[in-house]
């Protein structure tokens, strides 16, 4: 019965606790982290790199991506499938093809709110479930 | 710095260090990359592909790296054979190194025999091979080797991480000076 004694101990500064880690986080990371950042890291940043500045004219950015903030309803598709076809971003034409990746709804729309506000400047905003759907009409 | 690979011992009694077996590979604008082309130059290598969709683009955004440091510097080189030849042919090699914007005269991409390729990673004491179920289907090590002017093997770098490859820049300026 240690444990509940432990429990019964701690109760009382449950909300202190929950505090000082919203606190510790704002330090280490300046604010709270995004919580698509881990997931662009994970999936989308070997590619696009760290701050979406793309690779030449071999992968295109996401920074300031026309093609991406014009076609935001696209992704969860481009995630899920890839894209096989040349494509035109900012001006420039690009044609390495981008491979589907295996990522679910919440974190795909996750990932593009993470894009949207840092990446693309855009006020868009999605939700797991407006994903799925998107996902179920995907070519 | 190490020297890698097994040492054999001469008939004289003296150890010898390992050192690459000659090669001859043909690159983005068709020239002939064979041992007289790495005649006194210190080099690095890696294996990738065009197609490759997961680790390549990270090792190319950071051999871009090197390819900067080094871009005015005859003595240094890079050599990346692709593990993909059947697709990677010459006009397929030139198209991606417009696209990177390298010249062939610094960063050789190369193509040849599959197996030969394939082998010659075994040289270079690194794996490449055929996997189905791997991304792009082929599997490969991500690293960069580095190899002195004595076509030696002196150091491995994690191509798709940003501070190993700083050390292989460090470690390149150390080649340069060694006589």
């Amino acid at each position: 019965m240690k444990l509940k004694r432990l429990l019964q101990l701690i109760a009382p500064f449950t909300l202190v606790i929950i505090i000082a880690v919203f606190v510790l986080n704002i330090i280490t990371h300046g604010s709270i982290q995004h919580p698509g950042k881990s997931s662009y890291q994970t999936n989308c940043a070997q590619c696009h790199g760290d701050n979406g500045e793309g690779i030449r004219v071999l992968i295109p950015p996401l920074f300031h991506s026309d093609f991406a903030k014009n076609n935001f309803d696209s992704i969860p598709c481009w995630l899920k499938n890839g894209i096989s076809h040349k494509i035109s971003v900012n001006g420039v034409e690009y044609e390495q093809p981008m491979y589907g990746l295996n990522m679910d709804e919440i974190q795909i729309a996750n990932v593009m709110n993470y894009l949207s506000k840092e990446l693309l400047d855009s006020n868009r905003e999605v939700n797991s479930i407006q994903v799925k759907e998107i996902l179920k009409n995907c070519k | 710095m190490p020297v890698y690979g097994n040492k054999t011992v001469a008939p004289n009694g003296d150890s010898v260090d390992y050192v690459l077996p000659d090669f001859s590979y043909v690159d983005q604008d068709s020239n002939t990359v064979n041992a007289s082309t790495i005649q006194n130059k210190i080099f690095a290598t890696e294996f990738f592909f065009t197609s490759c969709p997961s680790i390549c683009p990270k090792m190319q955004q950071q051999m871009l790296r090197f390819n900067e440091k080094y871009k005015n510097n005859p003595d240094v080189i890079i050599l990346a054979f692709t593990i993909d030849p059947q697709r990677d042919s010459v006009g397929k090699l030139n198209a991606y190194a417009r696209k990177l914007n390298i010249e062939s005269s610094k960063w050789h991409l190369l193509t040849g025999n599959k197996d030969s390729i394939y082998a010659l990673a075994e040289n270079f004491l690194v794996s490449a091979a055929d996997d189905p179920d791997a991304p792009g289907g082929h599997v490969h090590s991500g690293n960069f080797i580095l190899v002195d002017k004595q076509r030696r093997l002196r150091g491995y770098y994690d191509g798709t991480d940003e501070e190993s490859v700083n050390k292989l820049l460090d470690e390149t300026d150390l080649l340069l000076k060694e006589k």
